[in-house]
């Protein structure tokens, strides 16, 4: 198995555990983790794959997605702050004012 | 390529993008003159408004635009991103005029510009790179956007739209850089993309294809990524829902019409394209149009409203012939219309007071008709019936489908045009629930309502707009004839 193979494979764990985490953990705080994960094993992907094609395409890319999860953690945080203030907790299943009504 | 002809290339580019710079530019001054004038909300407005309305003179005085690649390829004008640009920068004047008096007005205006900066790139990417960047500038400005009501419930909404969004955008990414590792190149219009897609034919192209696609849905908000929908429009304020439920709708429509054509191969490609789209579509229409069945709420009854009408503009994608997308994008300018129509109405209902249930709208038309009628106008055009525009969308579209359906015979394609026909009879149901509540029902003893001329004229200008372009579609049909799509 060669290097990019196996970093490839590292990409797949990494993204599915990002995944996972998206679906299984309450908080949201662990759900923007779990988010950070699945960009991370894109950043991964695109290093690896850079090594086998011609120019700095697939580098600079993942310097732009850091750059991207950044302003993402920055503006959820806000959000997220935002509506600490009014329910006092960070537990998405706990917001209940917008469901169906039926 | 030295550093000085790069310069040169760059600055040459530059001239090519006035719309961007101007809204670029404006957002800066915004952003200033807000933090001057923080008590009064009428100068942004007055300047973000210039803004919109200056941007669109470079757009239309350079229209019929020959396509030029910008800034090594990263961006392309021609007429598909024009005819685009022309809609969103409307759509950004719309929404300002629809919007009443705002707390944080300024930051509220530099959102709107935003989007519609972000929206305006989009449609000229012709990178991955860029499509990602446009993408999330559109994205984390209506994340935003939807928390401006400051109250719990558009909190919520904010929060919820902001993880949903992150989690489709970062497959999205995934999915992106798997194709960077089978194509080779994030240029996706070359031909060395083009080749490289011909020569694999692995599932993992497949994969990483639907991974993209899945964040152009979440924006269209298409069955299956369409859960967001209803809990945002609710949520947000009903300005900002008409804005979102078209600008970036419109824009993601765009970037899917562009991807999905180069994943096509010219027809070459061994997956079914034509047929997954046509899936898409039909769960689109019967999820959309049979959960705004039972809704009471007038603005999450228009979310499902909006989940449908994606599927309605994707029917004309479905041929992937270029008289089918001509008639999806002329779908897509209909629907701006007769979407702000019935939120631009839904708005001005908003200043007496609430709109929680269709119940508070009540007798309003025996109180003033004028707006009650334009009610009535956008939502026959959202039926797709006659004397609107929003027929002959439909009525173009079908006919679309119908003769690709007698080139390929496949089975989706007809289901796909029964389930639009019957829709349209099951839609009739809800969309006319608005108008016979404001006509039929008796209005409670003591509610008043004022006319404003403003918005009568606004309603006013809809109205005729649609109506007339019933009559003469041509006259828009003429500028969308000449989109062509060169890869």
């Amino acid at each position: 198995m060669n290097k990019t193979d196996l970093l490839f494979y590292l990409g797949v764990f990494l993204f599915c555990s990002g995944l996972l985490m998206v679906f299984t953990k309450k908080n949201a705080i662990m759900i923007l983790m779990g988010i950070e994960l699945m960009l991370n094993a894109a950043n991964l992907n695109l290093v690896a794959f850079n090594q086998s094609t011609p120019g700095l395409d697939g580098q600079l890319f993942a310097l732009f997605i850091i750059i991207v999860a950044v302003c993402e953690a920055a503006v959820g945080i806000a959000i997220l702050l935002k509506a600490y203030r009014f329910y006092q907790t960070v537990v998405p299943d706990q917001f209940r004012d917008l469901h169906e009504k039926l | 390529m030295g550093l000085n002809n790069q310069l040169d290339s760059i600055y040459e580019s530059l001239g090519y993008v006035w719309p961007e710079l101007i809204l670029t530019f404006s957002i800066l001054v915004v952003l200033t003159t807000g933090l001057i004038f923080k008590e009064k909300s009428h100068v942004t407005f007055v300047l973000s408004g210039i803004a919109l309305a200056v941007a669109l003179i470079p757009v239309l005085i350079t229209w019929p635009q020959q396509p030029v690649s910008l800034f090594s390829n990263m961006l392309r004008v021609d007429d598909f991103a024009a005819f685009f640009k022309v809609l969103f920068l409307i759509g950004g004047l719309l929404t300002l005029t629809i919007t009443g008096k705002k707390k944080e007005a300024a930051e509220f205006h530099l959102l709107i510009l935003a989007v519609v900066l972000g929206a305006c790139l989009l449609v000229m990417s012709m990178n991955f790179v860029m499509v990602l960047l446009a993408l999330e500038l559109i994205s984390l400005s209506s994340y935003l956007l939807v928390g401006f009501s400051f109250d719990r419930k558009s909190a919520e909404g904010s929060l919820k739209y902001f993880l949903f969004g992150t989690v489709a955008t970062a497959v999205m990414i995934y999915g992106l850089s798997l194709l960077y590792g089978l194509a080779g190149t994030l240029d996706f219009s070359s031909s060395p993309f083009i080749d490289s897609l011909m020569r694999t034919q692995s599932p993992l192209l497949l994969v990483s294809c639907l991974l993209i696609l899945a964040g152009f849905l979440f924006k269209m908000a298409a069955v299956p990524l369409h859960l967001w929908a209803p809990d945002v429009y609710e949520a947000a304020p009903t300005a900002v829902v008409a804005f979102l439920s078209v600008v970036p709708k419109l824009a993601g429509m765009a970037v899917l019409i562009k991807l999905v054509l180069s994943f096509y191969l010219f027809g070459q490609s061994v997956y079914l394209w034509p047929e997954m789209i046509a899936a898409v579509s039909i769960a689109s229409i019967l999820v959309g149009n049979l959960s705004a069945l039972v809704q009471t709420n007038p603005k999450r009854m228009l979310a499902y409203s909006s989940v449908a009408q994606s599927g309605f503009m994707l029917v004309g994608l479905t041929t992937l012939q270029l008289e089918g997308i001509h008639f999806a994008i002329f779908y897509g300018a209909i629907f701006l219309l007769m979407n702000f129509l019935v939120f631009a109405v839904l708005t001005y209902y908003e200043k007496h007071g609430d709109i929680n249930s269709v119940n508070s709208l009540s007798g309003l038309g025996r109180l003033s008709w004028f707006p009650a009628f334009s009610m009535l106008i956008g939502m026959v055009a959202l039926t797709g019936l006659p004397p609107t525009a929003g027929f002959t969308a439909k009525l173009l579209i079908f006919s679309s489908l119908w003769s690709s359906y007698q080139e390929t015979h496949s089975m989706i394609l007809i289901a796909l045009f029964l389930v639009g026909l019957l829709n349209t009879v099951v839609s009739l149901f809800f969309y006319l629930k608005i108008p016979y509540f404001l006509f039929i029902k008796e209005a409670p003893v003591g509610v008043t309502i004022k006319s404003s001329g403003f918005s009568n004229l606004l309603h006013l200008v809809l109205v005729i707009a649609l109506i007339y372009l019933f009559l003469q579609p041509d006259l828009l049909m003429g500028w969308i004839n000449r989109i062509t799509f060169v890869l």
